[in-house]
């Protein structure tokens, strides 16, 4: 039997071993890339700086529907208004309300009341984005994984929840008690609590003005949150960019001047700019696009393409040059000339003209300001009878022309285009535009595919002439 | 691991009997030595017949053996020789002459951690390569030797660059993740070896680098074995799920010293270029332009040259070409005495690519040796240093500045004698080619131990460890203005990117092998083994934008600093039992059990276990079969392997933002930014489980000069572990889980004939052909597709490579015409019809139908190759032909070509034409269109013409059959005869010219269709891109033995 004392001793060690060595040995799988644990730091800095990155995202696609932009070419789909997916904008909002849900649980944890407080009026700002263009949308199963298929929450009633996060997220900044300061994590403040103040009121005074076509429009409510609002453009809520980073629209601006075309205005833009539309030049055009090889502002027909143009120095584009696409532009989230001509709109309603042309005029001011008109333009401007038309001439379509304008790449101007059903002088449905609208302009998104493929249980039937909530 | 441990009690309930059964014995000793030579014969193999005990000789050819007094005869048995039996009679030596036998070779093959087996033995398909067949092709690449000789085995190489990677995958493919590696295990010498492709960094152009195989000398390989099925890989566990490449190299033989040099050169070229148009030159609508963007657009090169006469045509896409050259020096010494045996070689090959400025070089040194002490001890290893790497041309930026370059302007005419690029406007490809450097410089060291110990003659033991250790450095050089006046950089900024890669493999196997007679009819194996695999692999990647000084290519001298690092780990322990039947060697049981815990798992599924069984039933001998069948095999197998996740898929983590372009746009103003991951690891998730069932049957007739080998075989792969993804209004894009079923099934024959044997003449043919039929059978409820990858298309006719439920692996979506259907066209259209007529615009022009269709399928119907070889006294003549059939992929070259006017089919741009098909209103089309742009002859404004706004922008113009038929090989050598050489100092010498990949027959218009974009590693084998043109080579070698 010697043999067989010699197979149980192998077999003990090795099952010894096995007991013993194995289990710690494999230990291992922690990623040591990443941790498991961000700090709060980090996700304000990623979530503060991608606001910007969000604005644009549906700013592109809004500024084909508002005719801020053109397609060069012909039929292309968001020009002609047709079902798009847009994914990746669903995607990248989703993402940074994920993060913001996450920095709110830590917050919180760590009593980092400033922190948390940030977290909601920044949430406020991508549920908004999100509620306007696709309605209801996951929100109170959403965030955590609760389940993979998340209901969706009804957009009127997500509206209450805008305002619930505004007021949350001031009263948090209003303790004082954060045991963590913000800093330049925060790319939008640099942790200047009293302005995140303001635009948390700012924020509030937009989101009840698109509800000026409900029974629940109150005037004196959106003046009063204006009063707390911004002071100053020196307070507008905006994301800055970098050498390092630059601008999309600069970078769209860029692909463009290689060929890669992008960024194209459209004619109803500049024809509303350049006197066809409304009898006078806007002196704002070459701080907001290029000009022809000829020094010319030409726009694009919407739906209808470049035509014979080639694809370089015959048409007005978006160019490095100018206010909104120069490399290191700030990015607009909201800002004190929107807010007043909010004001003005408000205050139109509430009856009270000489309000409301005060801020009429101080908007476009601002906005002009903004861009880098210089006094004596402005002030020439202003100083045009079709524009100084006042009080008592003062028309919400004036208040509405002019912030169009001054609204230029901003998902606002969706909104309120469709509050004022597209009525602006001028805009007329694309060329080649979606039969499937019976020849009216789109008054929705579709939801993307990554929904309909992977959440069909929930997702709602839409078509894009449905009218969102407060749209009626 | 109840199961495991029931498996272990059976096992050892088996041992414990075997031990009891043992009588009296005698000694016999004695040498056996080689009839031609009388040289002594080491590791011959001598076996009581009828028992499993045995020894094998010294390398002095010398043994001694005690077998039991009842054995009559002794066994002797080694490769390459015929087998001996030899009564005992009384005698106690007994001296053995054995003679050669080339049939033979085939006979014993190497499976699963170096063990050898009789082929005979085996219940599952293998397939072994000799040394000869592998280095007779002279590819550098040791997986493109494999191309077209083994069945079910498909081969593609990534394309023509010097040391570009070769994909390989066996039996289909086997993962529904798009990320999954579903390429075999390389082991060596019992040691896996890594062979990933580690391509480019996302962002940046591809460059075509190394599957890290190719590192391998051919020149010190001995066999290479393919294990197909999942029974013939349990042994190796997890890492083998995909199948193995099992590679033993050249040992050393006692006796002489022998020097053998072996040399090739060669010389390569493109195989097979477009149909290019010669007659349109730069321009736009017909117009000449010297400075248009447009290459080919424009006027009629005859008419532009009345009024420029310079104006001609230059055939630019042959003419940046070169001729690519390669050279191929080995040099290895081998020998031994009775004590120890050693082989050393050193190589080095140097490749230049048909792309200027491509080249790869590869020098590999390797010891090895083993040496007895004591007649009871034996120590083996071996070392391999390798230094691999080269220059690796940005060749889809070359190929596409290629395409925008004039037809009328000289390419080769490319620098000014300042430095600056010399253009009428556009980038040229010759000054890319030179300036846009990617070089990779592997330093790599393959080594391993193994120590074997016999402390009786029915049992031994085996420690082996082997390490697999490189580092890959890499830099990257796109440089920025020269600050010269008027120069047109490649780059306003330009940048310089370091990579570093180390990567370490570190195996463990322990192994004990028992062997038992339990009659004289039943014979037994049993193997317990444990093994280990640590895998580490570091990346650091730092990135420099914008030079200061110019053309000072260092990360000091950039403006931007971008740094990242990528950790992986990953660990596997193994525990295994093999148990082997033999009875009255025509039955052949094998059952195995294996054990793996994995580290990429959590603690509660790390472990699984997962059995296999295979039955070999060799009947000629048993049945009466008429004389014509000499040989009869019938085999089956089941087994079940596991496979984990990649490491770190368990868990939620929170990692650095990345924008459209996987870029991390962080640190940024001083900050740093953290965002949640994208995937939902749960530590749930469980091994995934493939089972493959095969049968097959090995038939040789009339004396072996006809063989047939066919298989059937079956896996199903459950429990998938997917990235599924789901609503992002979860928090996450993919959830890690274990959801879906993918499965193959297909049929491997393998056919030999020797239709003429002579004295001096033999003729031998061998055919391989396989078809595999793969499917998709379940993804998870409310998934409708995963996307593999896409690839773009101009004018909206990017194609993706998707899956879905119930087709196979890799469908092809994208835009194509529509068409026209009398009833309507159906709801729902998932396939393009395309024997539908078309339905034809107002305007008299197809219409794009933008909704993706599927337009192809990008797995093959069937492969196969087939090999005819003559041997005339000393001359060896071969050559070898394979193909494959039915597989579509997306020409992104031809999408180019046409937005650019550069093929003969556009050659008809000025025509008036009907286009057949029907009007909506069910008329036939009788409308004239012109073809050409702007204004036609009819006065209507055509635009940009046809082929830019429709042709270009339908898809299924270019989703084309890729299907060939290759001249993959042929070979002529000579063997100088013995009476030559007598006079010199060569013990053997040889010559041959080889030509690879000849010839080449297929419908698919343009550059070798064999040829993927994104590198050997990739599932998205769809996609040309704007790849590295294939090459035909010559060449020429000679080898010397001293």
């Amino acid at each position: 039997m010697q043999k067989s004392k010699y197979i149980y001793c192998l077999f003990f060690l090795l099952l010894s071993w096995l007991a013993s060595g194995c289990e710690d040995y494999l230990d291992i799988n922690t990623d040591p890339n990443n941790p498991t644990v961000a700090p709060i730091s980090g996700l304000l800095a990623n979530t503060s700086f991608q606001t910007g990155f969000n604005m644009y995202e549906i700013g592109d696609v809004t500024s084909y529907y508002v005719q801020y932009l053109a397609s060069p070419n012909p039929g292309s789909a968001t020009d002609t208004q047709e079902p798009v997916s847009y994914d990746d904008a669903w995607k990248n909002v989703y993402n940074i309300l994920t993060d913001l849900s996450d920095l709110e649980v830590k917050a919180q944890e760590e009593g980092a009341t400033d922190y948390l407080g940030v977290a909601k009026i920044l949430k406020a700002v991508h549920v908004g984005l999100m509620v306007d263009v696709w309605g209801n949308i996951p929100y109170s199963e959403a965030f955590f994984a609760q389940t993979l298929n998340p209901a969706y929450d009804n957009a009127q009633q997500l509206y209450d929840t805008l305002q619930l996060l505004l007021d949350n997220g001031i009263a948090e900044l209003q303790k004082g008690t954060s045991t963590a300061t913000i800093e330049g994590d925060d790319f939008i403040y640099e942790g200047n609590i009293e302005t995140w103040m303001k635009a948390a009121h700012a924020l509030k005074a937009r989101y009840l003005l698109h509800m000026s076509e409900t029974d629940q429009y109150d005037p004196q409510a959106i003046l009063a949150e204006v009063d707390q609002g911004f002071a100053s453009t020196a307070d507008d809520m905006q994301v800055p960019y970098f050498e390092e980073r630059i601008n999309p629209w600069a970078q769209a601006a860029l692909n463009n001047a290689s060929l890669i075309l992008d960024g194209w205005i459209s004619q109803q833009l500049v024809q509303s700019m350049d006197g066809t539309t409304y009898g006078y030049v806007d002196p704002r055009m070459p701080y907001m696009f290029g000009t022809t090889e000829e020094g010319e502002f030409v726009g694009t027909e919407n739906g209808a393409g470049r035509g014979d143009a080639p694809e370089q120095g015959a048409r007005s584009t978006l160019v490095t040059d100018s206010y909104y696409a120069a490399r290191t532009a700030p990015i607009l989230v909201i800002t004190y000339f929107e807010q007043k001509f909010i004001e003005a709109e408000a205050a139109l309603a509430a009856g009270d003209a000489n309000r409301a042309y005060a801020a009429y005029q101080e908007g476009i001011r601002a906005h002009m300001g903004k861009i880098g008109v210089d006094t004596a333009a402005i002030d020439a401007y202003l100083a045009n009878p079709a524009v100084s038309v006042g009080a008592a001439g003062l028309s919400l379509d004036l208040i509405l022309k002019e912030k169009y304008i001054a609204m230029f790449l901003s998902p606002e101007a969706w909104i309120d285009a469709r509050r004022y059903d597209y009525q602006y002088e001028g805009m007329s449905i694309p060329a080649n535009l979606n039969p499937d609208l019976n020849g009216q302009f789109i008054r929705r998104l579709i939801y993307p595919t990554s929904e309909t493929t992977r959440n069909s249980a929930n997702v709602p039937a839409v078509t894009l002439s449905d009218r969102l909530w407060w749209d009626q | 691991m109840k199961n495991f441990f029931c498996l272990f009690i059976f096992m050892l309930g088996l041992c414990c009997f075997s031990i009891t059964a043992r009588a009296q014995s005698q000694s016999i000793s004695g040498k056996v030595t080689d009839v031609t030579d009388n040289s002594p014969l080491p590791g011959v193999n001598i076996v009581a017949k009828g028992t499993t005990t045995g020894t094998v000789t010294d390398v002095e050819g010398n043994y001694s053996l005690s077998v039991p007094a009842n054995i009559e005869t002794l066994v002797f048995s080694s490769v390459g020789y015929t087998s001996e039996e030899v009564n005992i009679g009384n005698r106690t030596e007994i001296n053995v002459e054995l003679t050669p036998d080339v049939q033979s070779l085939q006979e014993v093959v190497v499976t699963s951690f170096g063990i050898e087996q009789e082929k005979q033995a085996l219940g599952y398909a293998v397939q072994e390569l000799q040394a000869q067949e592998i280095t007779q092709t002279k590819q550098p690449n040791l997986v493109n030797a494999l191309q077209g000789r083994v069945a079910g085995v498909q081969i593609t190489n990534s394309g023509g660059a010097p040391g570009m990677s070769s994909r390989i995958v066996i039996r289909g493919i086997t993962s529904l993740d798009p990320m999954a590696d579903n390429q075999p295990l390389f082991v060596v010498d019992g040691v896996p070896i890594d062979n990933s492709t580690i391509e480019a960094t996302t962002g940046n152009t591809p460059r075509g680098l190394s599957n890290r195989a190719a590192d391998i000398n051919p020149n010190d390989i001995e066999s290479v074995n393919v294990l197909k099925g999942a029974a013939a890989t349990a042994l190796y566990g997890v890492r083998a799920a995909n199948g193995a490449i099992i590679i033993t190299t050249k040992k050393g033989k006692a006796g002489e010293v022998k020097v053998n040099y072996s040399g090739t050169i060669g010389f390569d070229e493109i195989n097979r270029y477009p149909d290019f148009q010669e007659q349109y030159g730069q321009g736009f609508s017909g117009e000449y332009d010297p400075v248009s963007f447009w290459p080919s657009w424009g006027a009629p090169v005859p008419a532009v040259q009345v009024i420029e006469p310079a104006h001609q045509y230059y055939d630019n896409t042959r003419n940046v070409m070169q001729t690519g050259s390669q050279l191929d020096n080995t040099v290895s010494v081998s020998g031994g005495n009775e004590a120890a045996t050693f082989y050393t070689s050193f190589s080095n090959l140097q490749q230049k690519g048909v792309i200027p400025f491509s080249n790869w070089e590869r020098t590999s040194a390797k010891l090895s040796g083993t040496a007895n002490v004591g007649d009871k001890f034996n120590l083996s290893g071996s070392i391999n240093y390798i230094n691999s790497g080269g220059n690796r041309v940005p060749h889809d930026r070359i190929m596409e500045t290629l395409m925008y370059w004039a037809f009328t302007q000289d390419a080769t005419d490319y620098i000014n004698p300042d430095g600056t690029q010399k253009t009428y406007g556009n980038d040229n490809p010759l000054y890319n080619a030179r300036f846009r450097t990617y070089e990779d410089n592997v330093n790599r060291a393959i080594g391993n131990i193994t120590l074997n110990y016999a402390p009786a003659d029915w049992i031994s033991f085996l420690y082996r460890v082997g390490t697999d250790f490189y580092s890959d450095q890499r830099t990257e050089i796109l440089p920025g203005p020269m600050g010269i006046e008027g120069e047109f950089p490649l780059s306003s900024t330009g940048f310089i990117e370091e990579v570093r890669i180390n990567s370490r493999d570190i195996n463990s196997t322990l192994n004990v092998t028992l062997n038992h007679s339990f009659s004289e009819k039943l014979e037994a194996t049993l193997r317990l083994g444990n093994d280990i695999f640590d895998r580490s692999r570091n990346t650091l990647a730092s990135t420099g934008n914008e030079f200061i000084i110019p053309e000072f290519y260092n990360l000091n001298n950039t403006r931007n600093l971008a740094t990242g690092q990528i950790i992986t780990q990953r660990r596997l322990v193994g525990v295994y039992g093999d148990l082997q039947l033999n009875y009255d060697n025509f039955l052949y049981l094998g059952i195995t059990g294996r054990n793996d815990w994995t580290s990429t798992l959590t603690k509660n599924n790390r472990s699984f276990f997962y059995p296999a069984v295979n039955l070999g039933f060799v009947f000629n001998d048993v049945l009466d079969i008429p004389e014509v069948l000499s040989y009869g095999k019938l085999r089956a197998s089941y087994a079940e392997v596991g496979k984990d996740a990649e490491p770190y898929s368990t868990a939620i983590t929170y990692g650095a933002p990345i924008d459209v372009n996987e870029v991390s746009y962080f640190p940024l103003n001083g900050q740093v930014g953290f965002t949640r991951s994208n995937s939902l690891g749960l530590p749930t998730l469980k091994p995934e489980r493939t089972t493959s069932l095969e049968f097959g049957t090995d038939l040789r007739f009339l004396e072996n000069r006809l063989s047939l080998d066919l298989t059937w075989y079956q896996s199903n792969s459950k429990d998938q572990i997917i990235p599924v993804p789901v609503s992002e209004a979860t928090g996450y894009t993919t959830f890690i889980t274990n959801a879906g079923e993918i499965e193959n099934k297909g049929i491997e024959l393998i056919l030999g004939v020797t239709p003429v044997e002579t004295e001096d003449f033999s003729w031998d043919v061998s055919l391989n052909f396989t078809r595999n039929r793969n499917r998709v059978v379940e993804i998870r409820e409310g998934i409708e597709t995963i996307v593999l990858g896409e690839q773009f298309g101009y004018a909206g006719s990017t194609v993706t490579m998707q899956l879905i439920e119930g087709d196979a692996y890799g469908n092809l979506y994208g835009t194509s015409y529509e068409r026209f259907y009398e009833n309507g066209a159906p709801e729902d259209l998932k396939y393009l019809d395309e024997g539908q007529p078309l339905l034809i615009g107002d305007n008299g022009f197809p219409i794009i139908n933008s909704a993706q269709l599927i337009i192809g399928n990008a797995q093959p119907d069937w492969i196969g190759g087939i090999r005819n070889s003559f041997d005339y006294k000393g001359f060896n003549f071969s050559f070898l032909i394979d193909a494959r059939a039915g597989i579509d992929q997306y020409d992104q070259y031809g999408n180019f070509y046409s937005a650019f006017g550069m093929l003969d089919y556009s050659l008809n741009r000025n025509d008036v034409v009907i286009f057949d098909g029907y009007k909506a209103d069910g008329s036939t089309n009788a409308q004239q269109v012109w073809l050409g742009q702007g204004v036609g002859p009819d006065g209507v404004d055509y635009g940009a013409g046809f082929y830019r706004n429709y042709y270009r922008g339908a898809s299924e113009n270019f989703v084309k059959d890729a299907s060939f038929v290759k001249l993959r090989n042929v070979t002529l050598g000579y063997n100088f005869a013995n009476s030559i050489l007598d006079n010199t100092p060569f013990s053997a010498a040889s010559v041959s010219l080889t030509a690879n990949n000849i010839l080449l027959w297929t419908p698919w218009n343009g550059y070798d269709p064999e040829s993927f974009s994104a590198g050997a590693g990739s599932n998205a084998t769809a996609f040309t891109g704007l790849g590295y043109p294939g090459v035909r080579s010559f060449l020429f070698s000679l080898n010397l033995t001293f």
